[in-house]
């Protein structure tokens, strides 16, 4: 186990590599000037050349990507350029944050829809099953920015059970996070119903769930005991795969609930050139993938004994 | 001044507060005011900073040595920190100014025993070497380039020192303490347009103590003189801001005619801030903003197209009104922004350039009515001059004369610059800086148009430094794009057509007139009046005949405010917050 996760690792420093090479062309070399849009329309040739050497971007292209290697390595990615804020500290307050309004209706939306494709899988094509595949196949085909406005206006607006937008840290930020956990609860519980669904209806089609029900097993044991594992490594795969995304997916629920997360932090960032800020995102999110898909993997032969890692 | 750069504007951001040594009745019930920021701030460092989000909240924590009269239109500077305006030499060349004395910096630890001293001549000369300091100032250095005797030696010495080198063993020539409240300034001409430098927020008067104790988080931990403190800076939450108790502002006497009949001079005289606190959360999109506002969580909201649909019923002539339904309880307002939308037409073009028939047809194929009705619900002037209307040397001052939607004539001139009924002329192509709906919408519009003179028009839209550097580099025929005033002066709009101000500087067509240059000289440095108008005149007739640019839409900026907030007038120069008053008994009815 040891070996492998070692190997696994080495085997994501070409990966990461790759990424930087990438994300430092598509932002150093070819992506728009920091500096034009730090200056506005008009900027003159002396003040553009100032705030390039103040930002070292008149240094030669590998010095800066040398550069970037070592902001990688040593998880110091200096400065914003736009506010001069430590992005350690901005990154580290905002991704809490963004956790905070993500990973709630995450865990929750998980075990909900497990329950209730589970639920609905044992009434296939009955009035249950068909019911939820209108409402949920209805539910999917409506924006997530669809769901925040209406239900802003009509949850918190009309009716007055939630604050409009706003955020308090500590305890306080329940009373502002609620309406956002309700909304990415809804958006997510269609898509992860169905999915969980049709998995678990392709275990109770297979020859083992077969064979358990022609001995005998109750419904509820060959749900539990025999369907519900096996369906466990795609559940696996596309929570834990999803994981690194949650933070930023966050974007929306942020900018409309005025949250100040990790999310806007990046959308901000793209609209006003703040490059140090769209390397440090890219790099970590690239790195959290590889890390969680580790974890992914370790998972599956927690989840199936058949599965040998090596 | 010889590159101008756009002045931040205020925006409907807001928040004050209460000082410690509030009286009784208003430690009773602070007057609170709620507006929200829409944009993030860069830096609450005046001198580095110079975006809309970060200016208006500099203004509140600071002061500056000019500043913007809040009722008086136009714009007219006002001393702030100085007793009165700067005098000028019998030669023009020195100013000579005073600083009120009295005005103490807040309470910080930075200062000996944390008591905030009295401001002084030496703080001036500090905020003016940081702002000619290329290691601190790069947005808004512009506004004295050129200016003062020494400074831009100064400047040269910051720029070749190493990072944290102190320079102030360098004296600044043109700088000369005379006591500890009064000194003088040298510029190297005369030079009326120096004094709107003094009024811009990256030359407010921060304390070099503060400066030193915080170094980079000096950006987030402001100390001032303004009317407002703040004590916690939160980027993305909400700001508090509380009053003051020792600032040295008053309520104005003096306003614009009609402000004493709608009751905006009863508070001449007062002390300011008049409210406590100013709450200002950051919200960036509009449906959470209208909403807050509706419910009476906020006093005051500038107006998006979509709420502008809703909530306003356009009257005719330039009227408009509350709808119904929210007339008895809000209040609106509307007022002509500074900035000025046109069409440039590159001179060098080697079809439009040489043809002056051609450019006169494609002027009156823009029908900026139309547009405005059609496309912006009213939101917006049609431009006779290339000067906004709230600035001095407006088209209503020099009887400008527009052109306007003709296709008839548009026709005859396409026919007269060899392309009767557009045969044999060439697409033309228009470009823009964006891609959103309303741009494309003002293509199409603008498209259908000149199509009806026979004139064929495509369109290149591209993302916004990619148009910018397009436009820098002459590399286009047509362009759609605008301007924002850096100062309250009508010369910084027209110098955008001066010759020697041509690309990469802000004459974009690449425009160049004798006659025009001329003009522009002789005004330059004039004070406003006929004699003044008369070369505004000159320029707009050159303009209008020769169409280097077509001219379009003075845009209208609207808001509403909750009827409780009093005192309220668009000031796009000087923030509104320190004047406005709240009646809370109103503000907890209306939200009761």
């Amino acid at each position: 186990m040891t070996a492998y996760i070692l190997r696994r690792l080495l085997l994501a420093v070409p990966t990461v590599l790759g990424v930087a090479l990438l994300t430092f062309l598509l932002f150093n070399a070819f992506g728009p000037d920091p500096v034009r849009t730090a200056l506005g329309q008009h900027a003159t040739p002396e003040a553009i050349a100032n705030l390039r050497q103040q930002w070292g971007l008149d240094r030669s292209l590998p010095t800066q990507f040398v550069g970037f290697l070592g902001q990688i390595v040593s998880f110091d990615y200096g400065k914003s350029f736009v506010t001069g804020d430590d992005l350690g500290t901005q990154l580290r307050a905002g991704a809490l944050v963004s956790l905070s309004v993500v990973a709630p209706p995450f865990l929750a939306g998980g075990a909900i829809s497990i329950g209730l494709a589970l639920f609905i899988a044992r009434h296939r094509e009955g009035l249950v099953d068909r019911g939820a595949r209108v409402l949920f196949i209805a539910g999917m085909s409506v924006s997530a920015l669809v769901y925040v406005l209406v239900m802003q206006y009509v949850l918190a607006f009309k009716l007055g059970w939630f604050p409009i937008s706003g955020y308090e840290s500590g305890t306080a930020a329940l009373r502002y996070l609620a309406l956002p956990w309700l909304v990415l609860l809804v958006v997510q519980l269609g898509p992860d119903i169905r999915l969980y669904r049709t998995l678990f209806l392709d275990e109770a089609a297979a020859d083992y769930t077969r064979t358990a029900r022609a001995k005998g097993a109750s419904d509820g044991r060959v749900m539990w005991r025999h369907i519900l594992p096996n369906a466990w490594i795609p559940i696996i795969t596309t929570n834990v795969t999803t994981i690194p995304f949650l933070i930023l997916g966050s974007f929306l629920m942020e900018r409309f609930f005025s949250i100040p997360g990790i999310g806007s932090l990046t959308i901000d960032a793209l609209s006003r050139g703040d490059l140090p800020i769209l390397k440090a995102v890219t790099i970590l999110s690239a790195l959290a993938l590889v890390v969680f898909n580790l974890i992914s993997d370790l998972l599956y032969a927690w989840a199936d004994p058949r599965v040998r890692l090596g | 001044m010889q590159r101008r750069r756009r002045l931040i504007l205020t925006a409907p951001l807001g928040a004050l507060v209460a000082g410690a040594a509030v009286s009784p009745a208003r430690a009773a019930e602070p007057k609170v005011l709620s507006i929200a920021r829409t944009e993030q701030f860069d830096s609450l460092d005046p001198t580095r900073q110079f975006d809309i989000g970060s200016s208006t909240l500099v203004e509140m924590l600071y002061s500056k040595l000019l500043a913007y009269a809040y009722l008086e239109r136009p714009y007219k500077l006002v001393p702030d920190l100085l007793l009165a305006m700067p005098e000028l030499s019998a030669d023009k060349l020195t100013y000579a100014c005073t600083l009120r004395t009295g005005v103490r910096f807040r309470d910080d630890p930075c200062f000996k025993g944390g008591q905030g001293r009295e401001l002084n001549t030496d703080d001036v000369l500090y905020m003016l070497r940081r702002y000619a300091d290329a290691r601190i100032n790069n947005k808004s250095w512009f506004a004295m380039e050129g200016a003062v005797v020494g400074l831009d030696a100064y400047r040269d010495a910051t720029r070749k020192a190493a990072p944290d080198a102190d320079l102030e063993q360098i004296e600044i020539a043109g700088f000369r303490k005379v006591d500890a409240h009064r000194f003088t300034i040298k510029l190297t001409r005369d030079n009326p347009l120096f004094l709107f430098a003094l009024a811009i927020s990256p030359t407010a008067v921060v304390p070099a103590e503060a400066v030193r104790m915080y170094k980079d988080q000096f950006s987030v931990h402001p100390v001032g003189t303004g009317p407002f403190e703040l004590n916690a800076v939160e980027r993305k939450g909400t700001l508090r801001f509380t009053r003051y108790t020792r600032y040295h502002g008053v309520y104005p006497s003096v306003g614009a005619p009609g402000d004493a009949e709608k009751g905006l001079l009863k508070d001449a005289g007062k002390k300011l801030p008049l409210a406590d606190v100013v709450e200002m959360p950051l919200i960036e999109e509009a449906q959470p903003a209208a909403l807050k506002f509706l419910r009476g969580e906020l006093d005051w909201r500038g107006l998006d197209r979509a709420n502008f649909s809703k909530m306003i019923v356009a009257q005719g002539d330039g009227d408009f009104k509350l709808a119904a339904e929210y007339a008895s309880k809000f209040s609106i307002y509307w007022a002509p922004s500074q900035n000025v939308s046109y069409t440039g037409i590159n001179m060098k073009d080697p079809l439009l350039g040489k043809n002056k028939a051609l450019r006169q047809a494609l002027a009156r194929l823009f029908d900026t009515r139309g547009r405005i009705k059609v496309l912006l619900n009213g939101r917006g002037h049609a431009l006779k001059s290339i000067v906004p209307l709230g600035l001095p040397g407006n088209e209503n001052e020099t009887g400008a004369i527009g052109i306007e939607y003709d296709v008839p004539a548009a026709k005859r001139l396409v026919a007269a610059a060899g392309f009767p009924d557009g045969r044999g002329l060439p697409v033309l192509t228009v470009s823009y800086g964006g891609s959103d709906a309303d741009t494309r919408n003002a293509f199409d519009f603008l498209k259908a148009r000149a199509a009806a003179a026979g004139v064929q028009l495509k369109v290149e839209y591209m993302d916004n430094p990619t148009f910018i550097k397009s436009i820098e580099g002459s590399n286009f025929q047509i362009a759609s794009y605008g301007w924002v005033a850096d100062y309250a002066d009508a010369e910084n709009f027209y110098q955008l057509l001066y010759s020697k101000n041509t690309a990469p500087g802000p004459n974009f067509p690449a425009f160049a007139n004798a006659a025009y240059d001329r003009a522009y000289e002789a005004s330059r440095h004039m004070s406003n009046g006929p004699q003044r108008y008369a070369h505004f005149k000159t320029m707009n007739d050159i303009v209008r005949d020769e169409v280097p640019v077509i001219l379009e839409i003075n845009s209208l900026v609207f808001g509403i405010t909750q009827r409780w907030v009093k005192n309220f007038k668009r000031n796009f120069l000087q923030p509104e917050y320190m004047f406005l008053d709240v009646d809370m008994a109103a503000k907890r009815k209306g939200l009761s």
